[in-house]
């Protein structure tokens, strides 16, 4: 091949330049804010105590003040303590319901619910679900769970659904409650826990709020999008036809907007059961303690227990409503009239047919009959010598795995606390002087985006010092972007097999299916016994969680590469890596590094749980200040991660955003 | 019956104020606010009792806007309208749902059907807002179905029904309120031709009896010419030239207006009393006469049994005379433009 002629290289040259004139800026300031550092010791070195809002001072006296005024402030004597007093009644009736009713009914009840709602399997699935809890010894916390499920996705739809019509009807709300949901779902459960035992006491009551909190975006958000997806010429049509406001929403609107809206039930429940777990650590009972309690003293084979029981609830409540949200009403009514039509046209006393025609009645006669046995037969609690011991077993494997697999999980531990947490984090806390740590990340801000970003990103960092938790947060940040990376390593290459074998993809699929609905709690106590308490067990445990999303979504990117563009290389004759590498990951980058985006963000969603078990940082101070009633840390804490979680999302967002 | 004058919609962030400045450049054309459409533009007309008015115009014209703008489906920006002599952009909220209640009632493009519904409760619908109770509206709703031709269909879903008898509900469910004046947005726009045609006859027989006044909107010249007993043309939200079927085809006003009629079935359209000589004098000499509105389709065979002229009469009076030279030259206008 010919040199390059010099006219074609200068221009190369001169954007080269530009390139390096891009960066030399940041570099340059990178330096002036580290020499400047050098300049001041005093101020630098650490971040200075006196530069402090007095945050976890204020929170303090108002704690305290409530405290006092508990008895005697009318918010409290007219409205959180009846408020907190009508939750607590209204459980424990739902609970005492579920308890008192034999268990042969609430597993009939169930099965029936599945049959009318999805056949033979789905009641299969419901009756056996329950019949497992019961197997393993959870009957009355499976119950408590339940009820406390009901009570509250049925508090977080009966506000939810309201005002998600509120919202598609008009678009000034709409803007106007669009970022507080946004912030309900991006902040952690832990953050808004605090205030809520401050206000509603300890136990049932604020474990509802907590939850209805957490449940209620998708409820809100699927009602309005359903409502607002309605064919627009259904829509018109009613309003020539002079129909009023209210005869539009509940003739034409509602009615077709159902099945967005049930899909909202179901999405709600699913997010209600993730933080059962969350919301025993402020006193609600059920399954979540188990695994709680079970967590605290390291029982393997208990919170295993508790926790696949929860997974049997969270299967057969997700498939339950997924069924409700299959209910379309036009095509529902279609098959009555199918059903009809084929009716007249039966010969009629053809048994076989009969059979067919009413099999559905049939079924639930049958249900019905086998409860009334059981019944009948057995007494009320569930059986005791009923027994599927999975504890033991668990326990024995464990420590098994404990005992023989400690050539690897040991080398593997240290590894990660000496060669990557601790450099990373000593450098991040210590090393590097928090000015410069600051500049850095605002430097990256204004690479990826502008200088807008850079400013809000540098405002937000210097505030984690401001609330006095620049150490926490440092070692915090070092986790999080250790945690990210392992994933992002472990993510890309599985997805990027599951996208190129569809067998692959098929054999993944349960597996990822297991880690998204185990409660993440449950990944904990496995880990912890492995890896013993410390940063690790949170690390790994964090990477369980976030893995399964980063790889559906490299998956779904790279397979959402237009086929013509893949179609192009392999006519030109290119190998099958040779596309990849060349069409398929250039092509899906942006959709790559939104996955990445998620991954970090469910690591950051993981960190008060990692602080659980030793992960020092924002999550341990949070969790000190939950179940210490440390209030003003626990709320500085809690702050602190929502701005690491904003900035980290902000600056992966805008990266994604550049990639398109 | 129904009045329209100087009628504007524009769309757009303050479409008040481009509406303020457009009048201020004394219709310039130019709009001085770039993120705002003209849709409708200063649009007059009238149609009278009965009668059924015909909006013609390519996709993006306006049409629909305009159409919208009588119930105020969408909100006019300026001008006047007048349905039996109320002023309906003066109407309250409760006097415009009465209007679109009981007086105007409307077919749309897409059907608007109700998916979960059945057709027997779709036809019934502007019945049910109004208040009517289910046994009654249930029957009235039955006769329309009957009248449409779905008998035996009344408990089907639109779904399961074709689009041509979809449409068929939509006609049902806009008679059933037995309103004053209907109003048709591109209702056989989205069928296939055979049923389109099919539709348009059948729309042709109920008019035969009901006589409704109408608003039909349209971007087919062909369908236009059919049903339409005057036509609008309808361009970049203005009215071009509005005129009977034969006026239009004879004197088109401009290029645009030409381009559509040039495949204008002529003899279909045109009468002998449009091209006819006029000879006040008297009649043509074998005493054979013919009357005016007479299409040249049923004029052709008459001429080509003789040479002779014929006498055009009107009310009995003759006014002129046809013959084959007549003919041939409105005919190859055709082909000359
Ligand atoms: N809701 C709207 N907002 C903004 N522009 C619109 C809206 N509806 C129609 N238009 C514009 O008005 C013009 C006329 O549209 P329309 O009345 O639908 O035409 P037609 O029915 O003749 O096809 C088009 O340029 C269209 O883009
Ligand atoms: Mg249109």
């Amino acid at each position: 091949m010919a040199a390059p002629s010099p006219t074609l290289t200068r221009p190369i040259a001169s954007a080269g330049l530009a390139r390096a004139a891009r960066w030399l800026g940041p570099i340059g300031l990178l330096a002036g804010v580290y020499i400047a550092c050098l300049l001041f010791p005093s101020l630098t070195d650490t971040f200075p105590a006196q530069w402090n809002l007095g945050m976890r001072e204020a929170v303090d006296d108002f704690s305290r003040w409530v405290t006092s005024n508990r008895l005697s402030h009318p918010a409290f004597a007219y409205f959180f303590d009846p408020l907190s007093a009508a939750l607590d009644a209204f459980v424990r009736a739902v609970e005492n319901a579920l308890l008192g009713a034999h268990w042969a009914v609430i597993i009939g009840v169930t099965a029936l619910a599945g049959w009318l709602l999805g056949g033979w399997r789905l009641a299969l699935v419901g009756a056996l679900g329950f019949f497992a809890c019961g197997l393993m010894g959870l009957w009355p916390q499976t119950m408590q769970t339940l009820a406390l499920m009901n009570v509250s996705v049925f508090i977080a739809l009966l506000i939810g659904i309201p005002l998600g019509v509120v919202c598609a009807l008009s678009n000034r709300f709409d803007r106007f409650l669009r970022p507080i949901l946004d912030a309900m779902q991006v902040m952690p459960a832990f953050v808004y826990l605090i205030p809520v035992v401050l206000f509603f006491g300890v136990a049932r009551a604020p474990a509802i709020v907590a939850t209805v909190i957490y449940a209620i975006p998708p409820a809100v958000r699927l009602t309005n999008l359903g409502i607002r997806e309605v064919q627009p010429a259904a829509v018109e049509a009613a309003r020539a036809f002079g129909s009023t406001r209210w005869q539009i929403l509940r003739k034409v609107q509602l009615p077709l907007a159902l099945p967005a809206i049930m899909a909202g039930v179901n999405q709600t429940i699913m997010m209600a059961l993730g933080i059962v777990v969350i919301a025993a650590m402020v006193g609600a009972g059920g399954l979540g303690r188990e695994v709680y309690l079970a967590l605290q003293r390291l029982q393997v084979g208990r919170a295993f227990e508790a926790g696949l029981a929860i997974v049997l609830i969270a299967i057969i409540l997700d498939r339950l409503s997924e069924g409700l949200s299959r209910i379309d009403l036009t095509q529902y009514s279609i098959r009555k009239t199918q059903d009809a039509g084929r009716k007249a046209q039966n010969v009629k006393r053809n048994p076989a047919s009969y059979v067919l025609r009413h099999s559905s009645l049939i079924g639930a006669l049958a249900i019905i009959l086998v409860t009334a046995l059981c019944v009948l037969a057995f007494q009320d609690a569930f059986p005791d010598a009923w027994r599927l011991p999975l504890r033991e077993p668990v326990d024995g494997l464990v420590r098994w795995m404990r005992d023989n697999l400690f050539f690897i999980t040991r080398p593997l531990s240290d590894f990660i606390t000496l060669y990557l947490l601790n450099p990373f984090r000593d450098l991040l806390r210590d090393v590097i002087p928090w000015p410069v740590v600051i500049a850095a990340v605002a430097v990256v801000a204004y690479l990826v985006s502008g200088w807008r970003l850079a400013l809000g990103c540098a405002l937000g960092m210097f505030m984690l010092g401001l609330l006095g938790m620049w150490p926490q947060s440092m070692d915090t940040l070092s986790q999080v972007l250790v945690t990210t990376a392992i994933t992002v390593l472990l993510a890309l290459p599985v997805g990027i097999l599951a996208s190129q074998s569809d067998g692959v993809r098929r054999a993944l699929r349960p597996v990822l299916d297991f880690l998204q609905t185990v409660p993440t709690f449950v990944f904990l106590v496995p880990v912890v016994m492995l890896f013993n308490i410390g940063r690790v067990p949170g690390i790994i445990a964090s990477v369980l969680y976030a893995i399964p999303v980063g790889i559906r979504l490299v998956d779904l990117g790279i397979r959402q590469v237009s086929p013509e563009a893949v179609e192009a290389a392999t006519a030109f004759g290119s190998t099958r890596a040779q596309t990849i590498v060349k069409v398929q990951l250039p092509l899906a980058k942006p959709a790559i590094v939104l996955s990445i985006n998620q991954m970090i963000m469910m690591v950051l969603a993981m960190v008060v749980i990692a602080g659980m078990v030793g992960g020092a940082g924002l999550g341990l101070e949070a969790v000190i200040g939950l179940t210490r009633s440390e209030t003003g840390i626990g709320i500085s804490a809690g702050l602190c991660i929502v701005v690491l979680a904003m900035i980290l999302d902000r600056i992966t967002q805008a990266w994604a955003a550049r990639q398109s | 019956m129904l009045v329209c004058t100087a009628v504007w919609k524009i769309f757009g962030p303050a479409p008040e104020k481009a509406y303020a400045a457009i009048a201020a450049e004394a219709a310039t054309g130019k709009l001085a606010y770039p993120d705002h459409v003209i849709a409708v533009r200063d649009v007059s007309f009238e149609v009278r009792k009965g009668e059924t008015f015909v909006v013609m115009g390519l996709s993006g014209s306006g049409k629909s806007t305009l159409v919208r703008c009588l119930t105020r489906l969408t909100e006019p920006t300026a001008g006047e309208i007048l349905i039996e002599g109320q002023d309906v952009r003066r109407m309250n909220d409760e006097a415009l749902r009465n209007l679109r209640r009981h007086k105007v009632s409307m077919v749309f493009q897409n059907f608007g059907l109700l998916p979960h519904w059945r057709v027997l409760d779709n036809v019934a619908y502007g019945l049910e807002v109004c208040g009517v109770d289910k046994r009654e509206r249930h029957a009235r709703a039955m006769q329309m179905i009957e009248l449409v031709g779905l008998k035996g269909w009344e408990h089907k879903y639109p779904r399961q029904l074709s689009g041509g008898m979809q449409q068929r509900v939509g006609l049902a469910r806009a008679l059933a309120v037995n309103p004053d004046i209907l109003l048709f947005d591109e209702p056989f726009s989205a069928l296939d031709p055979l049923i389109r045609r099919e539709m348009q006859d059948e729309l042709l027989r109920l008019q035969s009896t009901l006589h409704k006044t109408s608003v039909f909107i349209t971007h087919d010249f062909a369908e236009a010419l059919k049903i339409g007993d005057r036509i609008a043309i309808m361009k970049d939200g203005r009215f071009v030239q509005v005129g009977a079927p034969q006026e239009l085809v004879l004197q088109p006003k401009d290029d645009y207006v030409r381009a559509f009629v040039k495949d204008a079935p002529r003899a279909k359209v045109l009468t002998a009393g449009a091209i006819m000589q006029r000879s006040p004098s008297g009649s043509a000499p074998n005493g054979r006469t013919v009357a005016a509105d007479v299409h040249l389709e049923a004029l052709l065979p008459m001429l080509a049994e003789s040479d002779v002229p014929l006498t055009v009469v009107r009310d009995g009076a003759p006014v002129g005379i046809v013959d084959r030279a007549c003919v041939i030259r409105a005919l190859i206008d055709e082909q000359a433009n």
